[in-house]
């Protein structure tokens, strides 16, 4: 565990050393902070003509859950950079030498470098507890469903994270790394678009493989044990295949 | 200590290591020698257990490095040929890093840590960004950073490689002081650093061991019998008529310095020492006697005559070269 938290330890200075996570983290508070004005504006504007009709509005509902599913799309354009230096530049200055002629397990380093991203993660979703804190101080929104929807978006990123990483772990360039992660995460993201015309068995699959499906209920309130077993095991499938990968690499010298 | 046995490493089609076995005893320094290209990299790559080998297993410290991989690294300690530093981090910080992810104690951290910069010469760069340093200084903290957990096994791959004059001669130094209570095993392909350093060598050629001795040995094996290089002020063919006469020599060949002073090299019966009688012989007569030395090959000839000549490569055993010609010591040597 020492082992594994050297390594995380390592990973989130490797971040803050450099200009990575202040351009990540300045620019992500940048975005959000756009679209929190803009959903808040929406979101009065609309209150207004409810409360007018005497309906009731939910803050939850029309407020918050929109802005994490919004996030959640931030987050699939951000991931990628993230992850995309974690095996590749270690690979590429050599520095993986160090890694793996030192007494550590492949899942020790694999599962350090998942933590470090993971802590940048965190970091980035940090910010957004400001914006979601105005509105406790102004409003009074329900704290379940957005604790739940802070779990929700830390679980999928973690879905990510875990992709991202093998994805890193077969190559030596960045850049294809960034592109190829990119590439699977958006896929992963619209990957139930075509179930209405197929089976209803392919339906099921499809959208049962779809991260979004999973977030839905979380921004809701809900933790439901079929999410959490499909985002668990999609981050232990994800970092049992990095961990062959970097294997299969040895091998191959 | 280390036994390597029977490793062979294929990429592909390709054979950078055939079937190459060594041992290495407690504390003593082993050099292996050899042209780029030759397999040493990829030999200490699997001795380190970053790479397994096809064929044939590594053993270190009674540890196999395949089986017992966090073992075996435990206990050594590896300088790659690049070193592996985090351009970010500051020296002192990456080597707290290492520290840990080597299993040094929490307590100990930070003493192993200072007790190994002041070794290594770096305290005064502990600050600086790993990144900003010249060749020389992060050749170091790549020194520093294979010896933190005072492994047992230190495989150092070119060490001295890009260092100006003084520091090699630092570095050197260092290797030397560490022998003993280490066992080393040290790569390159500069010929003096492996005569000067080391106790033992292993000549390595197209993934194959050409030849394992030490480098007094080696010269001598490559040398069938002592031979003397003589430099007379004198009439030549008196010279070798004298020379000859001279009790224990078994051959004289002259080479006539066109009216200056004649070179000649004359060997003796197994290994007698003649230079007294030699020199006797020339004085005695009233000649100058202007140069008197052994004929022994330097380690740099040994291993180019061992490295370019494919039949001899083949063997185990090192084939003596022909009788070297005076005044031809280069050509033999490099043909």
């Amino acid at each position: 565990m020492r082992n594994v938290l050297a390594i995380a330890h390592k990973e989130v200075k490797a971040y803050f050393d450099s200009p990575i996570a202040y351009v990540f983290i300045g620019f992500f508070a940048l975005l959000f902070g756009y679209f929190f004005v803009a959903l808040l504006s929406f979101f009065t504007s609309q209150s207004m003509q409810m409360s007018m009709m005497g309906a009731p509005v939910n803050v939850n509902q029309q407020l918050i859950t929109p802005l994490f599913l919004n996030t959640s799309v931030v987050v699939l354009f951000v991931l990628p950079s993230i992850t995309m230096r974690t095996y590749a530049e270690e690979k590429r200055s050599g520095t993986i030498e160090l890694l793996l002629t030192s007494p550590l397990t492949d899942m020790q380093i694999i599962l350090g470098k998942f933590i470090g991203a993971m802590t940048l993660y965190a970091a980035l979703l940090a910010v957004t507890v400001v914006h979601i804190g105005v509105l406790f101080w102004k409003g009074n929104p329900e704290v379940l469903p957005v604790l739940t929807g802070y779990l929700g978006l830390l679980l999928m990123g973690g879905c990510f994270v875990s992709v991202g990483l093998l994805i890193s772990s077969l190559t030596k360039n960045q850049i294809v790394a960034a592109m190829v992660t990119f590439a699977v995460f958006l896929l992963l993201w619209v990957i139930d678009w075509i179930s209405q015309f197929t089976g209803p068995l392919a339906q099921q699959v499809l959208t049962y493989l779809s991260v979004t499906q999973h977030l839905d209920d979380f921004t809701r309130g809900v933790v439901d044990t079929k999410h959490l077993v499909y985002y668990v095991s999609f981050m232990a499938f994800g970092l049992f295949l990095t961990a062959r990968s970097v294997d299969t690499e040895r091998w191959r010298g | 200590m280390i036994e390597v046995q029977h490793v062979t490493k294929r990429y592909g089609p390709v054979t950078a290591v055939d079937d190459i076995s060594f041992r290495v005893e407690r504390g003593e320094i082993l050099g292996f020698l050899g042209p780029n290209g030759a397999g040493k990299t990829t030999t200490m790559r699997i001795i380190t257990g970053y790479m397994p080998p096809t064929e044939g297993r590594a053993i270190v410290a009674g540890f196999d490095v395949l089986e017992q991989p966090i073992e075996a690294k435990r206990r050594t300690g590896y300088l790659p040929e690049t070193p592996p530093l985090y351009p970010d981090m500051r020296v002192s910080e990456y080597l707290t890093f290492v520290a840990k992810v080597k299993g040094v104690a929490r307590s100990q951290v930070k003493a192993r840590v200072d007790g190994v910069m002041e070794r290594t010469r770096i305290a005064d760069v502990a600050r600086r960004q790993c990144g900003q340093l010249s060749k020389g200084y992060r050749q170091r903290v790549g020194l520093a950073q294979a010896l933190l957990h005072d492994p047992e096994v230190l495989i150092l791959d070119e060490p001295t490689a890009g260092l100006d004059p003084k520091q090699i001669i630092e570095t050197r130094q260092l290797i030397k002081a560490l022998a003993g209570d280490h066992t080393i095993v040290l790569s390159t392909h500069i010929l003096p650093e492996v005569s000067q350093t080391c106790q033992r060598v292993v000549i390595i050629n197209k993934g194959r061991v050409v030849a394992v001795d030490t480098p007094e040995n080696l010269t001598a094996r490559v040398r069938g019998s002592e031979a003397m290089y003589l430099q007379v002020d004198g009439p030549g063919p008196d010279v070798s008529a004298a020379l000859t006469q001279v009790p224990g020599v078994s051959g004289v060949t002259l080479n006539d310095g066109a009216g200056g002073p004649v070179s000649v090299e004359v060997t003796s019966e197994d290994g007698r020492d003649v230079r007294r009688e030699l020199a006797s012989a020339v004085v005695s007569r009233g000649w100058g006697l202007l140069e008197l030395r052994p004929m022994r090959l330097s380690l740099e000839e040994i291993f180019l005559h061992l490295t370019t000549e494919d039949t001899t490569a083949a063997e185990p055993g090192v084939a003596p070269p022909e009788p070297p010609q005076p005044g031809q010591e280069e050509e033999t040597t490099h043909a």
